[in-house]
């Protein structure tokens, strides 16, 4: 499904990341881990495709497809999707007719008609349900005013809404009270399946005891400096990630 | 009145003249220019009665003596009022024989904005040939309004029917001296609406939403009445977001509007004249003077969106007259390419416990200048008045600007005002949002701009809204590359 | 008015003086038709025959005026007795740092090149007033602070006016230029001793250098029949941070015009004051922020309490250039009328020309919070010494930025003294 070959990137003058590979396939999880600044956050935004970002050098492939070109709501259409680690505000615009744009965008994009007003109404309720999510909510303003475990359950909500192939949760868990956290790792496996995929960017190992994954894989310094399944991240857990940067980089 | 117009006098350029007035000649045309046998003529023409006659000849010897407002932040070549024709017999031919025959682009506005084929052809000046569903629910419509005893008429009629009210009422709000543009549509207004609503009636339909095609084309100094008796309320709606493409440069209306006691107005405009092109050529000249008085617990509430025009220069106010009386502005002004727009309201409160709120919103694109300017002015014996105004601005691109202009003036201990400015942008971050989402940057704008305005849209009658709603987005198109 | 024949016509600024003439004796007294003057009428001030230039000097004793300096701290003093400089009651100094007097400064050729470089540069050369000033001023304070300087105490800047003679005029001029890292303090006054009409027309300039640090502190306490108007004009340069706090607590009528150019990046430019008025006094803020240069902030905060039957205004206008992005620009102005009679007129006023910037203002009008008298009143407090106790409060978060603790008591206790309250504790 996504497939990233050799991958640099450059913010301004300075580069960021400095060649990453990682292949994913359908129906896998993969967590992504390293300390502060190592790049984290940048692959994500790179895979969505924010401007502020040059790729120098590598690619990353979609389904096949080459994304350097591809916009980022293109990508959006093509079932990418980037759970922000800082969640933007929309004042005056409120989560359901942000949803509703949203939806009948991509469905515009596939050559298809708006949903019709009864069938969103019926998808907001089942997956707001899904995910504990009060009605009231989703008439407020998009993230204007929510607490920072409301505007991280809003993206699974939006996650939710939008059925993406690739999910990218950028510290989706960060500022999560365990409550909260349980209720976003119980949405996010009820979306899994065996046709969709998971990019889990995370600082800790705690969101990993409810979303298992396949992979493991610790960046640092704009690389992926190891891979290996859960256990990695018990590992890093214990002995933090100083051990790793103490390895020569290659 | 305890203020006057040259006390906002402000400094002004002026910029070449880059407009040409073009009036196709049709043969009940009167020649160029303003003196006292034109007026004469003019209400002649109209069959208006004596006192009419002599009503707008003093305004005439008024607007003489008056020179040209310079105050506002708006540059323009002041018009030559000598090169304008001041009557000219409502056309009754039909432009085009069809549709095919009207600009494309024109037409594409229309679709887009969800107006129907037989408004779209009336609207472009199409000869119709079926008789348009509308003619016969024009006249249940009339037929309702008469039951209530509600007169809802062109001003010309009401002159000749109802002379009694409108001889009492006329200037009475705007004083035929009130300021420059007051004083020339005193002279020599067109035509225009009357609307009277007897005591305690309530207005059973939104005024004029249908009546919005056949009120194309009062000319281009337009003069509307509203006279709410005690205890009635209406809603009258005003304009059009079908894009205007008048070809008289200026216009220069005025609306009264009068709420008696426990009475409520709610007046909503939608004003989308030609703007000019991309180059800033052409484009109407929109000098409007809209004011309401309110006596004893009335209410008066403005509602505008403001897209078109090449100058506008607008402040709906409200005088709040009578104790507990209730004044609110709620504006929507864009500016795109070079259109400036000097736009905001008074309130000025007289009478003890009024209340007044004032929410604006402007938001400016390309190379345009959008000023908010307003007053809130609270007079010694206006006991607990309360104001509460809000003015927010939004850029986009930086070759625009925005200004506000906000005097306020309490003489009153107990007065309570708050008056709250903000000034923005939309972020890059909200952007990539959005497009993260599958919206695409374009139709994100639409969405954030709607967002930032949906305080006023709110106020709209709903299917006003709508329409205001799809003109913000084509309105602001192509601003943000 | 033939002042003419007083000016001296060598002097090394002859030209400006005279371009400063032709241009006042064009615009004349600026009157209520412009704009900037809507609220603010000088009529009253025009009528009187004012002498310009005083015919003799006076002396005056320490004692007599020890209560207008700020006594409690050792501080350099420039004192001037109706404009005319008073070197028994002053202390200036050369030591490392000038602090001295614009007469010198003007005339010895030891000052020439500063002089040509910043007198008259930021003040305006079309405002009348101001030009009225640059014409005729002959005295002043001049203080030079050179690069990585910091004065070893504040410096007071005192004006009296005995007015022994009928009425007087005076027209300060203040040259304040502080270089590269330096650091300076300064408080100013201007105090009629006499019950003649005073009008002082002062003018300031303040150089503010590269990571220049200056705190400026007006206190405007003067008589019923005294009368001020006062132009400060600020240049800044990259990272320098300019405070002014203005406390107008009386006089006939103060116009306050304070002007920030901001010339470089990283600018800190705050504004700050506290007025409380009564009689039939009148206090206009005209304040200017002039963002020229991206990245720089601005704060300006205005508290204004007015009684009896004064008159306030302010107007506050903050201009953002088109190149000036990331300015962050705020301004606030809170009011309060405790009586019938008084007036407040507010215009704070935006212009934008730049996208990418957080503008904002607030302003209100009202009156203290009677949730808040209540509690006091029911702890035993009596409503006249709530009273005072709540407006202290409104006015206190502008006295927080003072960095001079003796003169931050200095001015509550003026605050209480003009509320007329003993607030029992010592603030």
């Amino acid at each position: 499904m996504l497939k990233i070959k050799d991958l640099h990137a450059r913010v301004e003058d300075k580069e960021i990341l400095k060649g990453i590979n990682l292949e994913v396939k359908p129906g896998e999880v993969h967590a992504i881990m390293g300390p502060n600044g190592s790049g984290k956050s940048t692959l994500a935004s790179v895979i969505a495709g924010k401007e502020d970002f040059e790729i120098t050098k590598g690619t990353i492939l979609f389904e096949g497809e080459e994304l350097d070109e591809v916009a980022p709501e293109e990508r959006a259409h093509k079932g990418i999707f980037l759970s922000f680690q800082y969640p933007v505000e929309i004042p005056g615009v409120s989560v359901t007719n942000f949803m509703k744009t949203a939806i009948n965008e991509s469905r515009k994009a596939h050559g298809k008609e708006d949903m019709p007003a009864s069938k969103m109404l019926k998808l907001i309720r089942e997956k707001s349900e899904l995910l504990d999510i009060d009605r009231k909510f989703l008439s407020r303003s998009l993230n204007e005013g929510f607490s920072g475990g409301e505007k991280k359950r809003n993206e699974i909500f939006q996650m939710a809404m939008l059925e993406p192939k690739l999910a990218i949760l950028d510290e989706t868990d960060s500022g999560l009270d365990i409550d909260a956290l349980r209720i976003v790792a119980n949405g996010v496996n009820k979306l899994k399946s065996k046709d969709n995929a998971v990019i889990l960017i995370t600082h800790y190992q705690r969101l990993l005891e409810y979303i298992i994954p396949d992979f493991v894989h610790v960046i640092h310094d704009g690389k992926i400096v190891k891979s290996g399944t859960k256990e990695l991240a018990l590992e890093l857990e214990e002995k933090g990630y100083d051990w790793l940067k103490k390895e020569p980089v290659v | 009145m305890a203020y006057t117009e040259e006390e906002l006098k402000k400094e002004l350029e002026t910029k070449e003249y880059e407009y040409g007035f073009y009036t196709d000649i049709e043969s009940d045309t009167f020649p160029k220019g303003l003196n006292e046998e034109v007026v004469i003529a003019l209400s002649k023409k109209k069959e208006e009665p004596e006192w009419m006659t002599l009503w707008r000849l003093e305004a005439f010897k008024i607007w003489k003596e008056m020179t040209e407002p310079e105050w506002a932040n708006i540059h323009y070549q002041k018009p030559d009022f000598q090169d304008i024709s001041y009557y000219s017999a409502p056309n009754k031919k039909p432009k085009y024989e069809s549709l095919d025959e009207v600009d494309p682009e024109l037409l594409d506005t229309f679709k887009r904005l969800g107006i129907s084929l037989d408004e779209q052809k009336k609207l472009a000046g199409v000869a119709v040939d079926i008789v348009m569903d509308s003619v016969s629910v024009a006249t249940t419509f009339k037929k309702t309004l008469a039951e209530k005893g509600i007169i809802f008429c062109s001003i010309s009629e009401a002159i000749k029917e109802h002379p009694e009210l409108v001889k009492k009422y006329i200037g009475s709000v705007v004083p035929k001296k009130d300021n420059f543009y007051a004083a020339l549509n005193s002279a020599v207004f067109s035509d225009g609406s009357f609307c009277y609503i007897p005591k305690g009636v309530r207005c059973p339909m939104e005024l004029s939403t249908y009546f919005r095609i056949n009120q194309a084309g009062t000319g281009q100094f337009e003069r509307t009445l509203v006279i709410a008796d005690k205890g009635s309320y209406v809603s009258y709606l005003e304009g059009c977001t079908a894009p205007s493409r008048d070809e008289n440069q200026l216009h220069a209306a005025v609306v009264e509007l009068i709420a008696l006691d426990d009475a409520e107005i709610k007046y909503s405009t939608v004003q989308n004249w030609f703007p000019g092109n991309k180059e800033g050529k052409g484009g109407v000249y929109n000098f409007v003077t809209k004011r309401g008085l309110c006596e004893r617990n009335a209410k008066i509430s403005w509602t505008q969106v403001e897209t078109g025009s090449a100058i506008t220069w607008k402040y709906p106010s409200c005088i709040l007259k009578g104790d507990n009386s209730i004044g609110e502005f709620y504006s929507i002004a864009v500016t795109n390419n070079f259109q400036q727009a000097d736009t905001g309201t008074k309130m000025v409160h007289l009478g003890k416990n009024t209340k007044s709120t004032i929410i604006s919103k402007g938001i400016s694109a390309g190379k345009s200048q959008n000023s908010y300017r307003g007053l809130v002015q609270v007079n010694s014996r206006a006991d607990n008045a309360r104001n509460f105004s809000q003015c927010d601005s939004l850029l986009m691109g930086n070759e625009c600007g925005a200004h506000t202009f906000p005097y306020i003036e309490a003489k009153n201990k107990s007065a309570q005002i708050e008056h709250e400015a903000t000034t923005s942008k939309i972020g890059e971050d909200q952007i990539f949002y959005c497009n993260q989402r599958g919206i695409d940057t374009e139709k994100a704008i639409a969405l954030i701009v709607n967002g930032f305005s949906k305080e006023v849209l709110n106020k709209l009658p709903m299917e006003f809204a709508v329409e205001a709603q799809k003109l913000l987005e084509i309105s602001l198109e192509g601003s943000v590359g | 008015m033939a002042f003419e024949n007083n000016v001296d016509m060598d002097h090394p600024i002859h030209d400006i003086r005279s371009e400063a003439i032709k241009n006042f004796e064009t615009k004349g007294f600026p009157s209520k038709k412009e704009e900037a003057w809507k609220y603010t009428s000088l009529n009253s001030l025009q009528k009187i025959d004012f002498s310009i230039f005083p015919k003799e000097e006076n002396a005056l004793e320490y004692h007599q005026v020890k209560k207008y300096f700020l006594h409690e701290i050792d501080t350099y003093k420039i004192v001037f007795i109706d404009g005319i400089y008073s070197s028994y009651l002053s202390e200036t100094t050369h030591d490392g740092v000038d602090i001295c007097l614009m007469s010198s400064a003007l005339t010895k050729p030891m000052y020439q090149q500063v002089i040509d470089v910043y007198f008259n540069k930021v003040a305006s050369k079309e405002e009348s007033l101001t030009t009225l000033n640059t014409a005729f001023s002959r005295e002043g304070a001049y203080i030079y602070i050179p690069k990585n300087k910091a004065p070893k105490k504040p410096v007071e800047i005192l004006h009296f006016a005995t007015g022994n003679e009928a009425t007087l005029m005076l027209q300060p001029r203040n040259l304040i230029i502080v270089e590269e890292n330096a650091e300076l303090q300064v408080i100013e006054r201007h105090q009629s001793l006499t019950s003649n009409e005073v009008l002082t027309n002062c003018v300031t300039e303040i150089f503010a250098a590269k990571n220049a640090i200056v705190d400026y502190y007006k206190v405007q306490n003067d008589t019923k029949k005294a009368s001020l108007i006062d132009n400060t004009y600020i240049a800044q340069k990259d990272k320098s941070v300019v405070k002014v706090h203005t406390f107008s607590f009386g006089g006939k009528l103060t116009r306050n015009n304070l002007n920030f150019y901001q010339n470089g990046e990283h600018i800190d430019s705050t504004l700050k004051g506290v007025t409380i008025l009564g009689e039939k006094q009148h206090v206009d803020h005209h304040t200017l922020v002039h963002h020229q240069q991206p990245n720089c902030e601005s704060h300006q905060d205005y508290k204004g309490i007015y009684g009896e039957r004064s008159t306030g205004v302010f107007n506050g206008k903050i201009i953002v250039d088109k190149i000036a992005q990331k300015t962050n620009a705020f301004q606030q102005n809170n009011n309060v009328l405790i009586s019938d009679q008084a007036t407040i007129n507010t215009k704070p006023q935006l212009e934008i020309f730049a996208d990418d910037v957080k503008c904002s203002h607030g302003c209100t009008i009202g009156q203290l919070d009677e949730d808040a008298m209540f509690y006091l009143q029911s702890r035993g407090i009596p409503r006249k010494e709530a009273t005072g106790l709540l407006m202290y409060a409104f006015a206190n978060n502008v006295l927080e930025s003072v960095r001079l603790p003796e003169l931050k008591q200095r001015i509550n206790k003026l605050i209480a003294t003009k509320l007329g309250v003993r607030l029992g504790f010592d603030l």
